[in-house]
């Protein structure tokens, strides 16, 4: 019992003294050489006790990689003042969309009633059997296929900036679209559009102030959405869809880049579960490629 | 002598600090099982990929080769029963997967397992920093995999791997020289697994591939079949040496996608050009819907219970068993 007692005086001593030695080497780094302690560092004959003030400043160093994540896990502005300064990836750029999955349904209209895969409800399938392209394009409807929700499956290529320090914007060729990723406090509630209004949000892991890797995600959240198709032959959502997207960008050891989508479609009206995929796009250095092509309500 | 008791000591305190900081990057708990969502790819993780079909492949002249030597008998050869089951065979499959976390004494996570439908071994990946063999090592089943984070990414990569089929159903191979770049990502219930495969033999650039599973705490989909059965499928091929497959260009389903859902040879055939945008403008030229779905249009409904389709419409009367449509008329009645 005695010798286990003296071990824990030992670490405490031990402790302590390694605290105030980290003291003096942060205060000199973070404050200045003329802050350095006019004595030397000498543990033997410093005292085994730390200052408050000394206590304090351990407790902030020790959990600096512990305040990054807590902190930025919560989200979106940090403590900066943008999004665009605050932003963990970088997803600007052209990205193209890698048709490795459901290419039948992706790159050509399938036929009529070729539902396969989308958790429709019983409303959702009859609205999908009156699809009639005809007639979307008589009311000036052909783009139906190129809301937000079906969009990001398309053939596309996308073009992401910053429009200002809050705001991310896509661009596609497919279909010539636009659609804002807002940071921050909510767009004001507009008309319905095929785009919706998108609330954007940064999700960050890592980072801190010892110069450690930062990483992270972008999470989006639209609604306001105008009633559209999930696939190009007439797969319905309705205007009370909600699409919820995670933005990962993942780096091969050769340089390339993808950009991974997974969504999340909810609609109360035509799914009778929510719809979920993961979509790819690679990252083009070469933008030569964009190729904007207005709506088209049959090909 | 007294430079080295101060580097000594500061080496100590940084370990101490270290110890008491904890971890800068929290590791995501990936333990637990994961349903399947069947929401891409449906007929390949279900029924099985129609013979023919090499839409979405960046095959090579080889490969595409290969696959069309493929005949649907040939899995029944007891030297091949195991093909299917390559170590990342889980995306193409049409049920569950379980993770799971090996530790060492003192907590570590030495190792992250993935079990899924119809692998052939459980996947391990190893976390400890060990290095991947020589070349000229042993291939196994499941290959060898090593992982790290970045940030809740789980980046994994598998080299060592058997020669196998990568797709279900229709024979396109992937080579002992594949490697695989992967990433595995969860937040909240929601899994995301891309995996990027290189083949120098049968591909032409990267096949990419990404899924979604989502968290079931309840395991409802029930055991895993992870282990790799060999049995004698075909009684007349035992011990014949028999090996079932098409001679080149004698293939009668090469073109099935061509008759079935008119699209372009060259696009069912694999070639990497048809997995971007700029193909439509070939394709808009050359195809024109076909009339009718064909085959498998409503799996959702077919899979997940009979009130979903109804009568009149096409799911109900193309694809439900005839016993099962009248059943199901007369109930709507």
């Amino acid at each position: 019992m005695g010798r286990i007692f003296s071990s824990v005086i030992a670490w405490d001593r031990y402790a302590a003294r390694c605290a105030n030695f980290v003291l003096d080497v942060t205060r000199i780094a973070v404050l200045g050489a003329r802050s350095a302690p006019k004595r030397h560092w000498r543990p033997a004959k410093r005292s085994a006790v730390m200052s408050m003030g000394g206590v304090a400043w351990l407790a902030f160093v020790a959990s600096l990689p512990a305040i990054d994540v807590a902190a930025q896990t919560r989200g979106a502005r940090g403590g900066t003042a943008s999004a665009r300064a605050d932003a963990p990836i970088d997803l600007t750029g052209q990205w193209v969309a890698i048709i490795s999955e459901d290419w039948r349904w992706r790159m050509i209209t399938p036929p009529k009633g070729d539902i396969v895969s989308i958790p429709l409800s019983l409303q959702g399938q009859q609205s999908a059997e009156a699809w009639d392209p005809a007639r979307d394009e008589a009311a000036g409807e052909q783009c139906k296929a190129y809301g937000a929700p079906g969009l990001m499956r398309g053939p596309i290529r996308m073009r992401i900036s910053w429009q200002d320090d809050n705001t991310l914007k896509l661009e596609t060729d497919y279909g010539i679209q636009t659609r804002l990723l807002r940071f921050g406090a909510a767009a004001p509630p507009g008309p319905r559009s095929w785009q919706g209004a998108t609330s954007a949000q940064w999700i960050v892991r890592g980072g801190g102030g010892r110069g450690a890797p930062r990483y992270g995600s972008l999470k989006t959240i639209t609604s306001n959405l105008r009633p559209g198709y999930l696939r190009k032959n007439g797969v319905p959502y309705s205007e009370r869809a909600l699409f919820t997207e995670h933005w990962d960008v993942h780096s091969l050891p050769n340089g390339d880049k993808y950009l991974v989508n997974t969504n999340v479609v909810e609609d109360p009206v035509y799914l009778q579960a929510p719809f979920q995929t993961a979509i790819h796009y690679k990252l083009e250095r070469d933008s030569s490629k964009w190729d904007p092509t207005p709506c088209d309500a049959r090909f | 002598m007294r430079r080295e008791i101060l580097i000594g000591r500061l080496i100590g305190c940084i370990s101490l600090l270290t110890v008491v900081s904890g971890p800068a990057f929290a590791q995501v708990e990936l333990g637990g099982t994961y349903a399947i969502r069947m929401h891409e790819d449906y007929i390949e993780r279900g029924p099985g990929s129609f013979l023919g079909d090499f839409t979405g492949m960046p095959l090579s002249d080889e490969g595409r080769a290969k696959a069309l030597r493929y005949s649907s008998s040939l899995p029944s050869t007891i030297e091949r029963q195991c093909l299917a089951q390559s170590p990342w065979v889980g995306l193409y499959r049409p049920l569950a997967l379980r993770i799971w976390s090996e530790v060492d004494e003192s907590g570590r996570v030495v190792a992250w397992v993935m079990a899924g439908d119809y692998l052939r071994d459980h996947v391990r990946i190893w976390m400890d920093g060990r290095p991947h063999p020589s070349a000229n090592a042993w291939h196994s089943p499941s290959g060898f995999t090593t992982g790290h984070w970045e940030g809740d990414t789980l980046v994994a990569r598998t080299t060592h791997v058997k020669t196998a089929w990568i797709r279900r159903g229709v024979g396109i191979p992937g080579s002992d020289q594949s490697t695989f770049t992967v990433f595995i990502t969860r937040r909240e219930n929601l899994l995301t697994i891309m995996t990027v495969q290189e083949d120098p033999i049968y591909l032409t650039e990267p096949h990419v591939v990404s899924r979604v599973w989502e968290f079931d705490p309840r395991a409802s989909q029930g055991p895993l079949r992870d282990t790799c059965n060999v049995g004698v499928e075909i009684p007349s091929l035992e011990d014949t040496g028999e090996v079932p497959h098409y001679l080149p260009g004698q293939n009668p389903e090469e073109d099935f996608m061509v008759r079935i859902y008119n699209i372009p040879k060259e696009a069912a055939m694999g070639y990497a050009q048809t997995l971007y945008p700029e193909y439509r403008k070939t394709l808009r030229s050359v195809y024109k819907p076909p009339e009718s779905c064909g085959r498998y249009c409503c799996g959702w409904i077919e899979r997940q219970g009979l009130p979903g389709a109804a009568p009149g419409l096409t799911c109900n009367d193309g694809n439900l068993p005839p016993a099962l449509r009248k059943t199901l008329t007369a109930t709507e009645r």
